[in-house]
């Protein structure tokens, strides 16, 4: 009686997960079903529920039709600044605002955290002015700057709640070995806190990568839109291509997931076990 | 192996002050243990000594140079912490490695890449592997060599803290209560292994503990702290036999030192219900006294000789058994009333709680206090 009760238990929970994961992956199977529809099909017949799946070759030539390599590239750059500027500040910040007492720690702390509640639609128009002043409008790097002003703050506060919990004796065991405090950080801490740093770095990614606000407001030149605003400037007035718009949407997604996929061995907890007493 | 000399070595956090004046001269060589209840400022000590913490005020020698203000690692010690403080992410040959490398680490290997390549060659050069496996041999280290902290047992993590310790080769070991997070069997192993290594390496040890079995096993020589004050150095049979107040007399030896309050007057000294304890001697001076007595000094003999007590209780410890007693009440006083006393005595007990027994002290093992001051008078 226990053991079917068990069995059941266990079917039970993973048909919660089953419909779970349906859910979630749906709009995903729709656009990809979407992106293999005809126009026909979409503006009148109707949708089939099951993919043509003979019309994959057709793909390929429909992006290489509204450039969709170059808006990836784009977005690549932009998510690949944001995250290696934010993983080289939030580092830094995290392990001071953590370990070091200054003047100012609790006003630097609430500053940083204050970015987090202002919306960024409110700081378009001053930055905009901010960019003209320093010549970064019609520029990725001024996306990165601006997307790593919002970003790095999530960053530094995960990192820095990591360090918190490194037992200090473990630094102060590498000071009396004679390593130093830059040495401290790199080759202590930074591995102890590896699967908060792919966490920020995954959040930090995402950022950049999803970036549309500031780069619809700051880019004119159509080469340097990013992915998502040039998904976005597809929508005409008169019409959409939208099986091309879902096509281009799935290949956005892709590397999301791949950089999601490459980091998340290193999202594990325990790597401090051993590491004092116990 | 450096002659250490504290010289009024004081720590304040804010007003409160932790470490109040410490001075005292350690020869090379020594196996120091600064012993006392925690809070009272030995570890904070032992980090002022390291250079993990900095002094308010005062001065540590080392061989007649200043150090305030070294380095931990310019000052040529080692620090076994209480927590072990393991790199976690390093194997155990990392582990004891890691002073190696930093010996021969450049500022440019910071370097991401260059970093992690620099590390590996050191850690393979023939002298490191060398000084690695001699250390790892000594402390039986070179089975789990390749094991990260987490896969180790409580004591072969300390001994992997030990061996990062000794592979420096430094000229003073500090060790910060290393075995309070052992089990009892484990500590009294690693206790004489301690000891050993100590005989071995013939450098200085400074030794944390509030252990007072620790310290009076390993010890050459012991300073016992409270409040953030030295209340006594010497050897550990000097502080057991002659403590320099009641708070080191009473904080050294288990059970502790029988502290009763007496009226001495030449040769003997009043008890307030007028009994009189023989002293077998002249007492260092006369009046409201503090009469000290080691539990094992005291005589459990028959109700009609020596001072009149009752037992109030027995614990019978197999070889020996701890008996506790009253005696000295005025006549009228309620019952319980009086002087409390330990007694050792060894095998089982024949008296019982409630038995009325007598007392007597062996002569010549008394040590005297000053009732006002505390402080020992002989």
């Amino acid at each position: 009686m226990k053991k079917i009760r068990k069995v059941v238990a266990i079917l039970a929970s993973r048909l919660v997960l089953v419909g779970f994961l349906l859910v979630s992956a749906f709009p995903i199977y729709w656009m990809f079903n979407t992106s293999l529809a005809s126009d026909a099909e979409l503006f009148g017949t109707g949708q089939d529920f099951a993919p043509h799946l003979e019309r994959v070759g057709e793909v390929p030539q429909k992006l290489e039709d509204v450039g969709i390599l170059g808006l990836l590239a784009n977005s690549a750059f932009i998510a690949t600044g944001v995250t290696v500027l934010s993983f080289l500040l939030a580092v830094m910040a995290a392990y001071a605002l953590s370990r070091f007492k200054f003047h100012g720690k609790g006003l630097s702390g609430f500053v940083l955290f204050s970015t987090q509640m202002m919306p960024e639609a409110l700081l378009v128009v001053p930055l905009f002015a901010l960019f003209a002043t320093f010549g970064l409008l019609n520029s990725l790097t001024g996306l990165v700057l601006a997307n790593t002003a919002f970003s790095m703050p999530v960053a530094v506060f995960i990192i820095k709640t990591a360090i918190d919990k490194i037992p200090y004796e473990i630094e102060e065991s590498a000071r009396v070995d004679g390593c130093s405090p830059a040495g401290q950080l790199g080759m202590i801490v930074v591995p102890l806190v590896l699967p908060s740093l792919a966490a920020a770095a995954v959040i930090n990614f995402f950022d950049g990568w999803n970036e549309f606000l500031f780069a619809n407001t700051f880019i004119r030149q159509q080469e340097l839109w990013p992915a998502s605003v040039g998904l976005a400037q597809f929508m005409g007035q008169y019409s959409t291509p939208l099986s091309t718009v879902m096509a281009a949407a799935l290949l956005f997604t892709l590397p999301a997931i791949v950089f999601f996929l490459l980091v998340q061995r290193q999202i594990v907890s325990g790597l401090t076990a051993g590491a004092v007493k116990g | 192996m450096p002659h250490i000399s504290f010289q009024d070595v004081t720590k304040k956090f804010g007003k409160s002050t932790v470490i109040h004046g410490f001075s005292a001269e350690i020869e090379d060589g020594e196996f120091l243990v600064l012993l006392g209840p925690s809070g009272c400022g030995k570890s904070k000590m032992l980090r002022v000594i390291a250079g993990l913490a900095d002094m308010s005020s005062g001065a540590i020698e080392f061989d007649g140079t200043v150090i305030n203000g070294l380095e931990p690692k310019e000052r040529k010690i080692a620090f076994v912490f209480q927590s072990y403080a393991l790199y976690p992410h390093m194997s155990v040959y990392d582990n004891i490695a890691f002073p190696l490398i930093m010996d021969r680490f450049k500022s440019w290997y910071h370097v991401p890449i260059i970093n992690s390549i620099a590390r590996r060659i050191i850690r393979n050069t023939a002298e490191v592997k060398t000084k690695v496996m001699e250390v790892a041999q000594m402390l039986e280290l070179e089975p789990m060599l390749s094991r990260r902290p987490r896969t180790l047992s409580g004591g072969q993590r300390q001994r992997v803290a030990v061996a990062r310790a000794l592979v420096r080769d430094p000229d003073l070991y500090l060790l910060d209560e290393p075995l309070s997070n052992l089990d009892a069997k484990l500590r009294t192993q690693m206790r004489s292994e301690i000891t050993d290594l100590y005989k071995k390496v013939k450098k200085s040890f400074i030794y944390v503990t509030h252990d007072q079995v620790e310290a009076m096993t390993m010890a050459t020589k012991m300073i016992v702290m409270n409040d953030g004050e030295i209340r006594q150095i010497g050897t550990p049979d000097e502080v057991y036999h002659s403590p320099a107040d009641t708070f080191v007399a009473k904080f050294i030896g288990s059970p502790p030192m029988n502290i009763v309050e007496v009226t001495a007057s030449g040769t003997g000294a009043d008890l307030p219900n007028g009994e009189k304890i023989a002293l077998g001697g002249k007492a260092p001076k006369t009046g409201a006294v503090l009469l000290g007595v080691r539990p094992e000094h005291v005589r459990v003999v028959d109700a009609n000789k020596g001072v009149s007590a009752v037992v109030e209780s027995v614990e019978n410890l197999g070889a020996e058994s701890i008996l506790s007693l009253t005696f000295g009440a005025p006549k009228g006083s309620a019952e319980g009333k009086g002087s409390k006393i330990l007694a050792k005595v060894g095998g089982s007990s024949i008296a019982r709680a409630g038995d009325t027994v007598g007392i007597e002290f062996e002569p010549g093992t008394f040590r005297w206090f000053d009732a006002d001051s505390q402080s020992a008078l002989n």
